[in-house]
């Protein structure tokens, strides 16, 4: 009965989040940037540091996709988190704050023309910036994990533009 | 470490002394590679099958094989074998290879003993007074012939030069043919080719440790990106930095006391001083970017690392306790610097003119030496002992291999053949 009711609470969040996507498109821009603007520019330092980089821990644990959250993709070489995607990520918060027992962890990846020790590197700052995001908009700090994978875990294995700019993410997955 | 250094020392002198005593020999017998890059001619032969078994004979040729090209890889000598006209007889050896214009000779005698056992009597000769320079008996394992050989290449190589050689070392590698990324470590020449890890898992960025048969790396064997240190001679390994988050890439400091990890610790990747047992002493760098690809100085008192704190990835060089940071590189993308072993130059790959290459920093002379130009990306170099060779990662054939140059670029060679794709070499030292 439980697991019923959890897939079409699921159900009903994908229903929605999909149903906003297709709303959203010029209207609401507008106002989300305004928002985004101020929050981006908070300063990150007002944030307690030890507050802030608790985590859960992610060893012997699982976080598969199955309750995948929306992804977000970054420009080469740049760990700066797209106007165009927050709308993403502020789905991302609403489904955590509905879903206050639920833990995730935030996985930075790069696509494969960087170098592997800074690529390792870019994804864990992707990362933090994606968690600094949820963070502001008032997830706790000590829900939310950062892992990099670098440019080990592409998402699409073509070598070109198209490839690429599909790896060049920041995946948001439950905790199991 | 001071009795190590006594040690060491002494043994440099007992060598002098013993090098001196031969060129001060009545019949003035230079050992030496001219300082403006001539080499010296060797003569080859093969080493006389004492016995005359089957298996000797074939162990001649094969052991032949295996010193000849370890005296080319050095890249010190002019290498001669002889032909099938050669006789075994040291009068007409000594007049066949004069003919050849070869300045000494390399030969000897080989034995098996129950077929197990091998003896190698070595014989390094000058051609001009007929003399004998050097002798010794090698002996191990008839399966392990190629050490023997290496160890007898790296002998001849320090009597001309006073330098170690690098035909004992290794070369560990990421290679994903498992389709997980596994570590693999293959000999210099490209022989005796093992995986080292079997987790099907990702494993990233092998870093030997030095003088030590051991290299540290980073697993996701329970997720979270950990730093664990494998030890080859005993075939273990232990998790030694579990900290939340990044633990990666790390280079140990010369004495092997202290290293440098990236961790972010649940903020923005920066540098670390730890312990040889992982243990945070302190943080180095700090603030909202990336410093990552750490590697001392062989001096133990600098490191040379990258960071984004100019807006891209460039090389900076600070003193080991957090100061006196300075900024190397102008321009490019610039990662995986390494500091080379006599501290003068540091190998780094640059992403100009949209790939990736390998470039040189000449400390003392503040210029940058481009050493691959047009062949693919080319990525990770990773210094030999002895400073004259740098490994590296190249997309030239068409899929990521291993490859190894000269310092200046030249004499590229693929180091194994091996399916799926190799990554991040790192060289042994000190074995």
């Amino acid at each position: 009965m439980k697991n019923y009711l959890v897939i079409a609470f699921l159900f009903l969040c994908l229903v929605v989040s999909s149903c906003a996507k297709k709303q959203t498109v010029a209207p609401e821009d507008e106002e989300y940037q305004d928002q985004v603007e101020q929050i981006s520019d908070l300063d990150s330092a007002l944030l307690e540091p030890e507050e802030f980089s608790k985590e859960p821990s992610l060893r012997g644990v699982e976080f598969e996709q199955k309750i995948s959250l929306g992804t977000v993709y970054f420009s080469f070489d740049s760990s700066k988190i797209p106007d165009n995607v927050l709308r993403i990520l502020k789905e991302n918060v609403k489904y955590l704050k509905a879903n206050p027992n639920l833990n995730v962890v935030v996985e930075g990846h790069c696509d494969e023309r960087g170098t592997i020790e800074y690529n390792l590197a870019l994804g864990q700052k992707r990362a933090v910036k994606v968690k600094e995001y949820y963070v502001q908009l008032g997830i706790a700090p000590n829900r939310i994990a950062t892992i990099s994978y670098g440019e080990e875990m592409p998402q699409d294995n073509r070598h070109n533009e198209a490839g690429w700019a599909k790896n060049r993410r920041a995946e948001t997955k439950v905790i199991r | 470490m001071n009795l190590n250094f006594i040690n060491k020392f002494l043994v440099v002198f007992l060598f002098l002394n013993f090098f001196c005593s031969y060129v001060c020999a009545e019949n003035d017998i230079y050992l030496s590679l001219s300082g403006t890059g001539s080499r010296a001619s060797i003569g080859l032969s093969e080493f006389v099958p004492k016995n005359g078994f089957f298996e000797e004979m074939n162990m001649s040729r094969d052991f032949k094989e295996t010193l000849e090209n370890d005296l080319i890889l050095s890249r010190h000598f002019n290498v001669a074998v002889a032909n099938s006209s050669y006789k075994f007889d040291l009068d007409s050896q000594f007049s066949y290879w004069s003919e050849k214009g070869v300045s000494v000779l390399l030969t000897g005698t080989i034995s098996i003993i129950d077929q197990t056992k091998l003896i190698v009597d070595v014989k390094l000769y000058d051609i001009e007074s007929q003399q004998l320079i050097w002798e010794d008996r090698y002996s191990g394992s008839a399966n392990n012939y190629r050490y023997i050989a290496h160890r007898i290449n790296d002998e001849v190589v320090k009597r001309f030069t006073g330098e170690e050689g690098v035909a004992c070392s290794k070369i560990a590698f990421i290679n994903n043919n498992t389709k997980f990324k596994e570590i693999y470590l293959v000999d210099y020449d490209g022989y005796n080719l093992r995986r080292l890890t079997k987790d099907n898992r990702l494993n990233v960025l092998p870093k030997w440790v030095p003088n030590s048969p051991q290299i540290i790396y980073t697993s996701y064997l329970y997720n979270n990106p950990d730093l664990f240190i494998l030890d080859i001679a005993k075939n273990k390994r232990k998790a030694l930095s579990t900290i939340q988050g990044l633990n990666s890439p790390t280079t140990f400091s010369p004495d092997r006391k202290t290293m440098v990890a990236t961790l972010s610790r649940g903020v923005y990747p920066n540098l670390y001083l730890l312990d040889s047992s992982g243990v945070v002493i302190r943080r180095l760098t700090e603030g909202r970017y990336i410093d990552t690809s750490p590697s001392f100085s062989p001096s133990g008192k600098e490191i040379v690392f990258i960071s984004d704190r100019a807006g891209y990835p460039q090389i900076y060089i600070m003193d080991i306790d957090g100061v006196n940071l300075r900024r190397l590189s102008t321009k490019g993308n610039c990662d995986s610097p390494m500091w080379s072993p006599k501290g003068d130059k540091i190998a780094f790959t640059m992403k100009y003119d949209g790939t990736f290459d390998i470039f040189l920093y000449d400390l003392p002379k503040q210029r940058i030496i481009r050493l691959t130009e047009g062949q693919g990306s080319n990525e990770n170099p990773c210094w030999s002992q002895d400073g004259r060779f740098i490994a590296f990662s190249s997309t030239r054939s068409g899929k990521s291999e291993i490859y190894i140059m000269g310092m200046d670029g030249s004499g590229v060679r693929k180091l194994v053949d091996i399916s799926g794709e190799s990554f991040t070499p790192t060289w042994s030292y000190g074995l």
